[in-house]
C-alpha cells in the first residue's frame, strides 16, 4: 500500500487577493493519492475542493498564491515538490500533461471553440513527444476510438460545437489521457452532463482507473456520485478538511456532525416521499467573517463553548479515519445508543 | 459561401434604391439652385429671366421631382453620374481623378490602425497593470478625445514647421510620382487619420484579448503542459480575434468620415474635398454621387464583416 | 504586473487583513467602484469645473467675448489678456469660456436629446416587437448606413447653419444608435422571469416595458449618453473646421479653433489655437473616463 502513494498533500494553505481582500480559501488540508484508487473530495461550493485541485495542477489565478504546506509527486525518479516550481517553468509544465492531467466541469467552455478536437489533441501530445502532426493525429484518433467516439477519423477534424456534451467530454478525457498520465484531476466532470451521460462517463472514468492503474483525484458536490465513484472520501467545509476515510468508513459511520448533516439532508431513491430529510440550518457563512473557531460550530448542534474558541486538530482512529471535530467521541456514542434503542 | 454573398449582395439593392430617393431628396430641399452658383452675382443682374429659365431647361432643373429622380437613377445605371454644376466636368471623370488618393489614404490609415492598434492592444493585455499598459491606457483615450484634425495641426506644427522632416500636405511634388517618392506626403495624413481607429482598436483588442484569457480553455491549455506564448498568442489571441475583425468592419465608416477632415488638412485632393467643395457650393451632382457611394461601402464593408466572421469563427453559419 | 509587485500587493493585503485593518463598508458596491476608479473621479472634478467656469463665465474674465480690439491683435498672452487675443483682438480666455457654454450645451443637449428618442422608441419596440420594432429598426439601419459626417454636412445645408438647427440634425442622426442599444437590452430583459411574471398579471405592457424594464437598463443608458456627448462635442468642432458648423459671428470651441487654418496662425501664434484645441480635448477625456467608470460600475462581473 504505501508503494502505491503517488502524490502527497500536506497543511496545504493557500489565500486568495481579490477585491482588496484577504479569502483563505484553503487552510491546512492533508491527504494522499494512491495508484489504482480514487479520492472523491466532496463540499458544497466555495468550500475550496476546486481550488485543492487547480493547487495541485498550479493553476490557480493570479492573485491568489500557496501560502504554506507541500505538494509532493512521488515520481520514480524521486520526489518532486511541486508548490516550489515556477508555476509556467519548464518542469511544471512536464507535470501537466505527462504525470497529471485535467478534466473540467463544462467541456463545452474547456475546449477552445475555434479549434478542432484533433488540433487540440495534437497539440498536448506534440508537445509532450516527438511525434510529427500525421502521427500525432492517428494518435488521436486511436485515443478517440478507446474513449469511445463513434467515427473518430471524421470527428477529429470537427469542431467542439458539433459533439454533444458526453461526446464533448470523452473528447476532453481522451485528451487528458494522450500522454497516459499518473493522475486524472476530475474537476465536477459531470455536473454540466445529463445524468444518463453522467453515468456513462464515471464508467468510462472507472475502466482507465483499472486499467491505466492511474490515481483519481474526483471534485464533486454529490454524496451519490460519491458512494458510486469513491474509494476514499475527503469532506471539506469552508477551506478545511473536516473528516475523511474509506467510502466505508464515511457512509455508514460518519463522524463529523457536517458529514452526518449533509448525508441526512440528502433523498435516498426507494425511500418514498415520507424519508425524514433535514436540512442544515443556518448559512455557509462570508469567507470573509469566518467564525474564529470551528468553521461549522455556528451551524452544529452539538456545538459547545470550545467549538467558538478555537479550530479542533485533526484525530484520527480505525487506522485512517480522520475527523476534525472535538466531540466525535461523543457523538459517536450517541449514535450507537441511537442505534441500540432502534 | 457564394450563395450567401450573392443573397447579401441581392438584399442591398432595395436598400440602395430607398437610400439613393433619400440622397436624392435630400438634395432637392437643399435651398437655391445650382443656377444662382454658376453666374456671378454682377452677371446675373444682366443675365435676363429667359435666358435664366433657358438655361434651368437645359439643365433639366425644372422637370417634376418624381421623373428627374428616375431619369438619376437611370443615368446612374448606365454608368452616368452627371456633371459638375460649375465646371460641366463629368462627375464619373471628377471621381476617377480623385479616388485613387482617397483609397491610398483610407487604405494606408486602415493599415496602420489595424496592425499598431491589435499589436498594442495585445501587448497591453499581456502586460496588464504594467506602466507600458498603463500609459497605453491613458494614451488611447486620448487618441480618441483629441479633434482629428487638432491632432494633424499639431503633427503639422511639430513635423513639418518644428523638424521640418515632411511637407505640409499636398500629394506628390511633381516628377517625383512614384510610390516611395509619395511615401512623405502619406505619412502624416495616414496616421493621424488612423489615430482614433487605432486607439478604438487597441482599446477593444486589450478587453477582447483579456476576456479570451478568462476563458476556461486557457486553464485547459496550461493544464496541457503547453507553453505560454503558446497559450496566449494560439489559444487566446484567436478567439479575440473576431471581435476585434468586427470592431474594424464597422468602424470603416468612421474612416471615411475622418478622410473628409483629414484631407481638408493635408490638402490632400481626395474625395473628402472634393465633398466638402461641393457642399459648399451645393453641387449636388456630386454630393449625391459621392454620398451614394460612400453608403455603399458602408454597405459592403457589413457584408465583409460577416465573411471575416464566418471565416474567424467556425460556429457562424453563413445563412 | 510582475509577478514580484504582485507577490508584494498580496503580502500587503495579508498584512492588512491580520491587523484586522479591513473592514468591509456600508457604501453601495456601485458607488465604491467608482470611488475606486482613479480616473472616474479625475473626470468628474475635470467635468465639474469646466461647465461652472463656462456656465459662469462672466463671473471669471472682465471681456465680452466678441469685442474687437484692433490695436491688440494676436497679442500673445499678458496678464491682462491671460491666453492673449486672437487676429481682431478678442481675447482667447473669455472666447473659451464662451465657447464652451455652447459646444457644452450642443453636445450635452444633442445627447440627451438623442437618448430621450431613441430610448423611448427602443424600450417601446424592444418590448413590444413585431412591426412597430420592424420599421424603426430598418430605418436606424438606413441612418447608420450613413458615415456620419456626410448625412451631417447634407442635412447643414438643407436646413441652414445655426446653431438650433445643428443640434436638432444631431439628435436626428444620433438617435439610432441609442435606440439599438436600448433595444438590445430590452430583448434580454424581456426574457427575465419576472417580467413574464408582470405579464401574467395583466400590467400593460407599456408600464412593463417603462417602469419595471427601462430602470434595469439605466447603467447602459447613461454610459452612452456620456459618450455620445463627447462625440458630439468633436462633431461640431470638426463641422466648424470644416465650415459647416455654427455661424462664425458665435463662439463655439471649433469655431475658434478653425481660425488655424491658416498656416500663419498656426506656426506663429500658438495661444490661438492650442488652448482652445486643449480645453476639448480636456473635456471629451473627462467625460470618457466618467463613461468607464460608470460602465465599470454598472457590470457587476467586474471586480472591483
Amino acid at each position: 500500500m504505501r508503494d502505491d502513494l503517488i502524490l502527497q498533500v500536506k497543511d496545504l494553505s493557500v489565500n486568495f487577493y481579490t477585491n482588496q481582500r484577504c479569502n483563505m480559501a484553503l487552510r491546512g488540508v492533508s491527504f494522499d493519492l494512491r495508484k489504482g484508487r480514487t479520492l472523491c473530495i466532496v463540499g458544497e461550493s466555495g468550500c475550496g475542493k476546486s481550488v485543492t485541485a487547480n493547487a495541485i495542477m498550479q493553476l490557480l489565478p493570479d492573485l491568489s498564491r500557496i501560502e504554506s504546506g507541500n505538494i509532493t509527486f512521488k515520481g520514480q525518479d524521486g520526489d518532486i515538490q511541486i508548490e516550489k516550481l515556477p508555476k509556467n517553468g519548464k518542469q511544471m509544465r512536464k507535470l501537466r500533461g505527462e504525470v497529471m492531467a485535467m478534466i473540467f466541469q463544462d467541456p463545452m467552455t474547456a475546449l477552445n471553440p475555434v479549434f478542432t478536437v484533433g488540433f487540440q489533441m495534437n497539440e498536448m501530445i506534440q508537445a509532450h513527444t516527438d511525434l510529427r502532426k500525421k502521427a500525432a493525429t492517428e494518435k488521436s484518433i486511436g485515443l478517440l476510438t478507446d474513449m469511445g467516439v463513434p467515427l473518430p477519423e471524421q470527428r477529429v477534424h470537427e469542431y467542439p460545437h458539433q459533439f454533444s456534451g458526453g461526446m464533448r467530454q470523452r473528447a476532453m478525457i481522451a485528451m487528458a489521457m494522450a500522454c497516459a498520465p499518473e493522475i486524472l484531476i476530475a474537476d465536477e466532470p459531470t455536473t454540466a452532463l445529463d445524468v444518463t451521460i453522467q453515468a456513462q462517463i464515471f464508467e468510462l472514468m472507472l475502466e482507465l482507473k483499472e486499467t491505466e492503474h492511474m490515481a483519481i483525484l474526483l471534485i464533486t458536490h454529490d454524496m451519490g456520485v460519491v458512494a458510486e465513484m469513491a474509494d476514499d472520501v475527503a469532506v471539506m467545509y469552508m477551506g478545511n478538511m473536516v473528516e475523511s476515510g474509506t467510502v466505508q468508513q464515511i457512509l455508514n459511520s460518519p463522524s463529523h456532525p457536517y458529514t452526518i448533516a449533509l448525508l441526512q439532508s440528502i433523498p435516498v431513491l426507494g425511500h418514498g416521499k415520507n424519508q425524514n430529510l433535514e436540512p442544515i440550518r443556518g448559512m455557509t457563512p462570508d469567507p470573509y467573517h469566518r467564525p474564529p473557531g470551528c468553521q461549522f460550530a455556528p451551524r452544529c448542534d452539538f456545538a459547545t463553548d470550545i467549538c467558538a474558541s478555537r479550530l479542533p486538530d485533526e484525530s484520527v482512529f480505525d487506522t485512517n479515519h480522520m475527523v476534525r471535530c472535538f466531540h466525535y467521541e461523543e457523538i459517536k456514542r450517541n449514535k450507537e445508543i441511537q442505534h441500540g434503542k432502534k | 459561401m457564394i450563395n450567401f454573398i450573392i443573397r447579401k449582395i441581392l438584399a442591398l439593392i432595395p436598400m440602395l434604391v430607398v437610400i439613393s430617393f433619400l440622397i436624392f431628396l435630400g438634395v432637392e430641399l437643399m435651398p437655391g439652385d445650382a443656377v444662382d452658383f454658376m453666374i456671378s452675382p454682377e452677371a446675373l443682374s444682366t443675365v435676363s429671366p429667359a435666358e435664366l429659365e433657358a438655361l434651368r431647361d437645359e439643365l433639366g432643373l425644372n422637370d417634376p421631382f418624381i421623373v428627374r429622380y428616375f431619369i438619376w437613377l437611370a443615368n446612374i445605371l448606365r454608368g452616368d453620374f452627371g456633371y459638375s454644376l460649375q465646371s460641366g466636368v463629368p462627375v464619373s471623370q471628377l471621381m476617377a481623378n480623385t479616388l485613387p488618393a482617397t483609397l491610398e489614404l483610407t487604405v494606408a490609415a486602415l493599415l496602420i490602425s489595424t496592425l499598431l492598434g491589435s499589436l498594442l492592444g495585445v501587448v497591453s493585455a499581456l502586460r496588464k497593470g504594467s506602466i507600458a499598459d498603463n500609459v497605453l491606457t491613458v494614451a488611447g483615450m486620448i487618441g480618441v478625445a483629441i479633434p482629428q484634425f487638432l491632432f494633424g495641426l499639431v503633427m503639422i506644427v511639430v513635423f513639418v514647421f518644428n523638424l521640418e522632416w515632411l511637407p505640409v500636405g499636398g500629394r506628390m511634388t511633381p516628377g517625383r510620382e512614384l510610390f516611395f517618392q509619395r511615401l512623405e506626403y502619406l505619412v502624416l495624413p495616414a496616421v493621424v487619420l488612423g489615430l482614433a481607429l487605432t486607439a478604438g482598436v487597441m482599446r477593444y483588442s486589450r478587453a477582447s484579448m483579456l476576456d479570451s484569457l478568462n476563458k476556461d480553455y486557457i486553464k485547459t491549455a496550461r493544464s496541457k503542459g503547453l507553453k505560454e506564448w503558446r497559450i496566449n498568442l494560439i489559444h487566446g489571441l484567436r478567439v479575440a480575434m473576431t471581435p476585434v475583425a468586427v470592431l474594424i468592419g464597422f468602424r470603416l465608416p468612421m474612416l471615411i468620415g475622418g478622410a473628409v477632415v483629414i484631407e481638408q488638412v493635408f490638402q490632400w485632393q481626395g474625395v473628402g474635398q472634393l465633398f466638402v467643395m461641393a457642399v459648399r457650393s451645393q453641387n449636388t451632382p456630386i454630393i449625391m454621387m459621392i454620398a451614394f457611394f460612400s453608403v455603399l461601402m458602408v454597405l459592403v464593408s457589413s457584408i465583409l464583416v460577416d465573411i471575416v466572421t464566418a471565416i474567424l469563427d467556425p460556429r457562424v453559419k453563413l445563412s | 504586473m510582475g509577478t514580484r509587485a504582485l507577490q508584494k500587493k498580496m503580502d500587503q493585503i495579508l498584512y492588512r487583513e491580520q491587523h484586522g485593518l479591513l473592514k468591509s463598508s456600508n457604501k453601495s458596491r456601485a458607488l465604491r467602484k467608482i470611488l475606486a476608479n482613479k480616473l472616474a473621479i479625475i473626470g468628474l472634478v475635470l467635468f465639474v469645473a469646466i461647465t461652472i467656469l463656462c456656465v459662469f463665465a462672466p463671473l471669471f474674465t472682465p471681456y465680452q467675448p466678441n469685442s474687437i480690439d484692433l490695436r491688440n491683435r494676436l497679442a500673445p498672452p499678458t496678464f491682462g489678456h491671460l491666453l492673449g487675443t486672437d487676429q481682431i483682438g478678442r481675447d482667447i480666455w473669455t472666447r473659451i469660456l464662451f465657447g464652451g457654454r455652447i459646444s457644452i450645451f450642443v453636445g450635452l443637449g444633442s445627447a440627451l436629446g438623442a437618448a430621450l428618442i431613441g430610448v423611448s422608441l427602443g424600450t417601446y419596440a424592444g418590448y413590444r416587437g413585431g412591426l412597430l420594432d420592424a420599421t424603426v429598426m430598418k430605418i436606424s439601419e438606413i441612418m447608420m448606413s450613413f458615415p456620419q459626417i456626410i448625412l451631417v454636412s447634407i442635412l447643414v445645408t438643407i436646413v441652414g447653419q445655426n446653431l438650433w438647427n445643428l443640434m436638432y440634425i444631431f439628435i436626428l442622426t444620433g438617435w439610432s444608435s441609442m435606440y439599438r442599444m436600448a433595444r438590445s437590452q430590452m430583448l434580454s430583459i424581456r426574457e427575465q422571469e419576472y417580467i413574464q411574471a408582470l405579464r401574467a398579471f395583466g400590467i400593460s405592457k407599456a408600464i412593463i416595458a417603462f417602469k419595471h424594464m427601462l430602470p434595469n437598463a439605466i447603467g447602459p443608458i447613461f454610459v452612452n449618453i456620456t459618450l455620445s456627448t463627447a462625440m458630439f462635442i468633436l462633431q461640431e468642432a470638426a463641422l466648424s473646421f470644416l465650415g459647416l458648423g455654427v455661424p462664425l459671428d458665435q463662439p463655439t470651441w471649433g469655431n475658434i479653433l478653425n481660425v488655424a487654418q491658416d498656416l500663419t496662425i498656426l506656426r506663429e501664434s500658438w495661444w490661438v489655437w492650442l488652448p482652445v484645441g486643449v480645453a476639448i480635448t480636456v473635456f471629451v477625456l473627462a467625460i470618457n473616463f466618467i463613461g468607464d467608470g460608470l460602465r465599470d460600475a454598472a457590470d457587476p462581473t467586474l471586480i472591483g
